[in-house]
């Protein structure tokens, strides 16, 4: 997928090209981001999950372990720190209700999938989707691959992972649990009686070094003993333990061990400090545990004595030639020994499918043609881990799109989900000065977690995820990229009021005559939407549509004299009517709430409507609430025109009153 | 531009109630850009209107529209109007005479037009001119006289201007505005030529203007 980095005018854009905010371009199945951070902004949870699920369907299991390299991207980090995406995503799969599936018409055509990792379960959820009779394969006794029996307890829960597995197989998935392809039943007779088979096995084979003394059950494997911690099982590790490993598998086999018993646990890796591939998030939290780094030493051999063992090392010099291959030197006059109870290798893995019987590449991984991702068996396709070596869990959901997109192209001869896979995307440039200047610096709210000492000694889950509260209140902090004005050049009178009303200075007039909006300069406030005479602005996250449909929708509920209350997502607090309590909707500001929708909401049967205004430490955006103040004064005018004195109000509280709204 | 303000909408509501289904034509051109007649104030006083009307329990249907400009025939003939028994202009005066011309239902107007003015910032409007037919911004440094002076006069200040403002209390003196931006180009001494009076009829007679008739075009 090609990304063009420009800063960007709406106006010139090409239709064809989509414009999508950083966090959204960066990630690889371009989740809308900016889109459920709205939604769990008002604190619509339900919603939230919704968008996050039409591009993934792991949203708990990402939520809490997905490596966000939209936060990477995210336009707020050099303002001061990057929204927590991938933390809110836990928040709507935790609060959000998962929807019913649609059952589309069943199609006849039989697809079998080998192997129930990320893009296993993501194929399988597309394909079941469009109708297919989907059927899972899976060697173990339950779903999931990786993500059960190899990303630990206290990173991801089961319990996580079972709610998005169950959201998937409610789309009508057979499952076959317990049956290794290859063993149990052969490819060739899948291959024989379905349409499509579809090979996800992920890297199942663990690697240890080819040096003197690996042979020993006090040498362990990654995989076998994650796996085995993860099913609950006691492994004697003794109180030393060395795990030979620099990426995010030895960091978790260590903080494992860690909670094995392990008192002291020693990470020896060939990297130096700066080329160690695993992630830094992770690093820090090892160090935390109390596990020691040793960088730049390669293994040469394992000598035993009675009981223990040690890892006799060399100094690595460098790891990559200058063609940037994996090429280690050693100065081997520089030596180190490790002793340990234990040494668990966790020098990476390989994909286990030699029995498989399909071509395989000199790696052992399956031979396929990178465009038809087929196998030497035409309708065998392989894709994931398994093809490509580890990856980034969302990768591998990238992978299982894609693979599933071709199935689904090769059979039904439909290219359109495929294109839209891989059509081109455009994102924004950085925070322009003039906006940056503007805003208000507020720091990324933490979550709790345990304490390192508690978190040691159990595998229970170190994070405890976002309150509703602390995800609104986190989700309020997105710049709401590419959300903001969109113009209608043939609707704009041209009386230039967008201009007069930006904070910020989106829209620009142009020599030509006409307005263009700079949407690296917006975020969305919607004070421009809110003023147009013409209505030739409207917000792309938002519409007048919608809103009708959430009016209506409460007031259908509604008892007789009933309020309805519009409250700002910022308020701190919802005041206090009396009688009847109101129907709230919470809104991103104010300013979305048009004059019109208030005599809407007062035509169709509520008694009368408020506004609940935020406060100024509280508030999003800049001068929206001297533009709100005005159209409730001008509300209030035309309602008092037509005998309706009493029929709305707005109430704003002062800043030292409580801050609970949204709790 | 010329600048235009809603009428208070219990005035319009008069006209209306007596009708049973009502088409709001809105003018796409100044009166959009005055904030008074645009899409979104279409919309807005058809809704405010239909809540007006069914506290009053009586049934009247409103529907909007809105014109590029309201004052050329060739945009009216975009007009539907068909089954409707009023029209409410939210137009200048122009907009809604020339559609009272062109439809056999009664037009009402929504807004009040109020001078050719300037925009002066968000939803603000200076008056600059009075269209008197005989422009003498050329003499008296941009600032119109006719427009600006509470009396219209044309050789000024009166005697009712102290420390530069109007006796009336609500603006600067257009005459000493006048003095002041001569000076400030070194023709002060233009101030003292008496202007002739103007040819009012011009205002009062000149009904209609055809630029082919005049031999310009």
């Amino acid at each position: 997928m090609r990304q063009t980095q420009v800063a960007h005018r709406s106006g010139l854009r090409d239709e064809q090209q989509r414009l999508y905010a950083p966090c959204r371009a960066r990630c690889p199945v371009h989740i809308d981001v900016p889109g459920y951070l709205a939604a769990i902004g008002e604190g619509r949870f339900t919603d939230a999950l919704e968008i996050v699920l039409e591009r993934c369907p792991l949203p708990s299991v990402c939520g809490r372990v997905c490596l966000h390299p939209c936060e990477d991207g995210c336009r707020r980090c050099l303002l001061d720190d990057p929204i927590a995406i991938a933390q809110l995503k836990r928040a709507a799969a935790d609060f959000g209700v998962y929807p019913r599936p649609e059952h589309p018409r069943l199609r006849p055509e039989k697809i079998a999938i080998v192997g129930s990792g990320p893009t296993g379960l993501t194929a399988a959820h597309d394909l079941a989707n469009r109708g297919f009779q989907v059927t899972l394969y899976e060697e173990k006794p339950l779903l999931g691959g990786t993500m059960r029996y190899g990303i630990p307890n206290y990173r991801l829960p089961d319990y996580a992972l079972d709610r998005d597995i169950d959201y998937i197989l409610s789309a009508g998935i057979a499952v076959n649990t317990g049956i290794r392809v290859g063993r149990d039943v052969m490819l060739d007779e899948l291959a024989a009686s379905h349409r499509a088979v579809v090979i996800t096995a992920g890297l199942q084979g663990s690697r240890a070094l080819p040096i003197p003394g690996v042979d020993s059950p006090r040498v362990l494997t990654a995989l076998p003993f994650l796996e085995a911690s993860s099913r609950g099982e006691d492994v004697d590790l003794g109180n030393r333990v060395v795990v030979v490993g620099g990426g995010n598998v030895a960091m978790d086999v260590a903080r494992t061990a860690r909670r094995q018993g392990a008192s002291d646990v020693h990470v020896v890796c060939l990297e130096s400090s700066d080329e160690i591939p695993a992630s830094p998030q992770e690093i820090h939290d090892a160090d935390i545990e109390g596990i020691t780094l040793h960088y730049s030493w390669g293994p040469r051999s394992i000598s035993h004595e009675a009981g223990t063992c040690a890892l006799n090392t060399v100094r690595c010099t460098s790891v990559f030639n200058a063609e940037k291959r994996f090429a280690p030197s050693f100065d081997e006059s520089v030596a180190e020994c490790f002793e340990a109870d234990t040494i668990i290798f966790a020098i990476g893995q390989s994909a286990d499918v030699g029995d498989l019987g399909i071509a395989l590449t000199s790696r052992g991984a399956p031979q396929i043609d990178p465009l038809t991702l087929k196998t030497s068996i035409g309708n065998v396709y392989a894709a994931g881990d398994v093809v490509s070596g580890p990856t980034k869990i969302i990768d591998a959901i990238a992978a299982g799109h894609q693979v599933a997109a071709t199935a689904y192209r090769d059979i039904t001869c439909d290219t359109e989900p495929l294109r839209l896979l891989n059509e081109e995307i455009d994102t924004l440039g950085e925070v322009p000065d003039t906006m940056a200047n503007k805003l208000e610096t507020r720091r990324r709210i933490q979550m709790e977690h345990l304490e390192f000492f508690d978190a040691v000694k159990t595998f229970d889950e170190i994070e405890g995820g976002y309150t509703e509260y602390e995800a609104a209140r986190e989700a309020q902090r997105c710049l709401s990229c590419t959300t903001g004005a969109r113009l209608t050049r043939e609707k704009c009178s041209l009386c230039l009021t967008c201009i007069r009303v930006c904070p910020h200075g989106a829209p620009i007039l142009s020599t030509d005559g006409y307005v263009y909006f700079d949407a690296a300069a917006c975020n969305a406030c919607g004070a421009c939407q809110s003023q147009c005479p013409s209505q030739a602005i409207v917000l792309e996250g938002h519409s007048e549509q919608e809103m009708s449909r959430r009016v209506e929708r409460q007031l259908w509920a509604a008892e007789m004299d009933t309020a309805l209350m519009f409250a700002c997502s910022s308020t701190p607090i919802v005041p206090n009517l009396g009688g009847t309590p109101p129907r709230i909707i919470t809104v991103t500001c104010l300013l979305r709430v048009s004059e019109r929708t208030v005599l809407e909401a007062l035509q169709n049967g509520a008694t009368r409507v408020v506004f609940a205004g935020c406060v100024e430490s509280t508030c999003r955006f800049l001068h929206a609430r001297e533009l709100v103040r005005q159209r409730s004064g001008h509300i209030e005018v035309l309602l008092s025109r037509i005998g309706m004195t009493n029929a709305f109000d707005f109430v704003e509280h002062k800043a030292d009153d409580l801050d609970w709204h949204l709790r | 531009m010329i600048v235009v303000r809603q009428k208070p909408v219990d005035e319009i509501c008069a006209f209306v109630t007596r009708h049973r289904r009502v088409l709001l034509v809105g003018c796409n051109t100044c009166a959009a850009v005055a904030l008074a007649g645009g899409e979104k104030e279409v919309d807005l006083m058809a809704e405010l209107l239909r809540l007006a009307t069914s506290r009053k329990a009586s049934f009247v249907e409103f529907s909007g529209t809105v014109l590029t400009r309201q004052c050329e025939p060739e945009f009216l003939e975009q007009l539907d109007s068909e089954g409707y028994d009023a029209i409410l202009s939210m137009a200048c005066g122009a907009g809604v005479a020339l559609l009272a011309s062109s439809v056999d239902v009664p037009v009402y107007p929504a807004l009040d037009t109020l001078f050719i003015g300037a925009a002066q910032g968000l939803a603000s409007w200076e008056a600059e001119c009075s269209a008197c037919g005989q422009c003498v911004l050329g003499r008296t440094a941009g600032i119109c006289p006719i427009t600006r002076c509470a009396k219209g006069i044309l050789n000024g200040p009166c005697g009712g201007m102290s420390d530069g403002r109007c006796e009336l209390g609500d603006r600067d003196c257009a005459w000493v505005l006048i003095f002041q931006r001569l000076e400030k180009f070194g023709r002060s001494e233009e101030f003292l030529e008496i202007a002739e009076p103007k040819d009012h009829s011009l205002r009062t007679r000149l009904v209609t203007w055809d630029a082919h008739e005049d031999g310009i075009r």
